[in-house]
């Protein structure tokens, strides 16, 4: 095939395209786990509480999250209220994003990826022995939130 | 067979044209240098495109060569972005066209050195444009009506819909809850139009 582009066409909107990711396909599946797989307890209920002290962190309703991150608030309120849920990639992707949360580390931490280390894990269990569920996060919550988060950034 | 047309990218260092080579049907030893050549630039990133293996997505076109193809980019010798398409196999969603034959595409990506996650000052711009234009050209070669469709990475998802104007079928829980999108004839007409 022949492309017909002419040079009057590239030069109309180029700058559009200035800095954007344009990638298409799906996630590679090597990385992925499989969907059936149990997900291990307290590695997902640290995601789930994760999730929700972030978004409480940044003084977010889940329906503004929910907005922001373009996904459903169904969603939502599946991962931090059911236990075991594991969400679509592609939720916990945009999570990541609106979030500020490294996106491999919340992947494996939401079952979508293989758990590559066991310092994740233990830290994930440390994370939520320590984190409660309240409307409004209490000094610990905060600590601990704080803490989790800077050792996800750390870690190898 | 492989066969090559003149196209342009943008530098963005320079903020001048580049005279770059658009290639259709890229062989599968090239395939093979450019996996090993993006590789090393991935490593440690978490880019959502980092993890692909152009060798394994290559497999597609050899075990149907008449479904799927491989275009490519080349400025000073160098990939500068892939796509996959298929010609068979998929059909539009959007209401107004449903039912009927597009072009889907499989797979796109931007070398790691003009890509905004993986570098902070992207060398090459236009490649997405070039791609989705190609897509819709062979749409057209096809004829497909110019139609497409493809699954959106997260991070690409303003593109397609607010600059390249395509329709947000939403998520598709067969694809992870990737985001669809198509061009309708209208949007077609607009992007070629520029």
């Amino acid at each position: 095939m022949k492309m017909k582009m002419t040079k009057d066409w590239f030069l109309k909107n180029i700058d559009r395209e200035d800095k954007a990711i344009v990638s298409a396909g799906t996630f590679c599946v090597s990385q992925l786990q499989k969907k059936q797989q149990p997900v291990e307890h307290m590695t997902h209920s640290a995601f789930a509480m994760l999730v929700s002290l972030s978004r409480r962190k940044k003084g977010l309703t889940p329906e503004k999250l929910s907005d922001m991150a373009r996904i459903d608030l169904d969603e939502l309120v599946s991962i931090e209220k059911i236990s075991g849920y594991v969400p679509e990639p592609r939720t916990v992707c945009q999570l990541a994003l609106i979030l500020n949360l490294p996106e491999d580390k919340l992947l494996q931490l939401s079952g979508n990826a293989k758990a590559r280390d066991q310092w994740l894990q233990n830290q994930a269990v440390k994370f939520a022995a320590r984190a409660q569920s309240m409307e409004k996060l209490n000094r610990e919550e905060k600590s601990a939130l704080e803490e989790f988060v800077k050792k996800l950034s750390e870690s190898p | 067979m492989t066969e090559t047309s003149p196209v342009f990218l943008l530098d963005r260092a320079t903020r001048k044209l580049r005279d770059a080579i658009f290639v259709d049907d890229v062989p599968p030893e090239l395939v093979s240098q450019v996996q090993s050549a993006w590789s090393p630039h991935f490593a440690g990133s978490t880019a959502e495109h980092g993890h692909w293996d152009w060798n394994k997505k290559y497999e597609l076109v050899e075990q149907a060569p008449l479904v799927y193809r491989v275009f490519g980019i080349v400025v000073d010798e160098e990939m500068q972005g892939l796509m996959l398409v298929s010609t068979a196999g998929k059909n539009c969603r959007e209401t107004s066209q449903n039912g009927k034959p597009l072009v889907y595409i499989e797979y796109l990506a931007t070398a790691p050195w003009n890509s905004a996650d993986i570098v902070a000052e992207p060398r090459f711009s236009g490649v997405g444009k070039i791609f989705i234009r190609a897509a819709i050209e062979l749409s057209l070669e096809e004829e497909f009506g110019g139609r497409i469709g493809l699954h959106s990475l997260p991070q690409a998802e303003t593109w397609y819909r607010d600059v390249c104007g395509m329709t947000d079928l939403g998520a598709d829980t067969k694809y992870q809850g990737l985001h669809y999108f198509e061009m309708t004839p209208q949007q077609i007409e607009a992007f070629m139009r520029g």
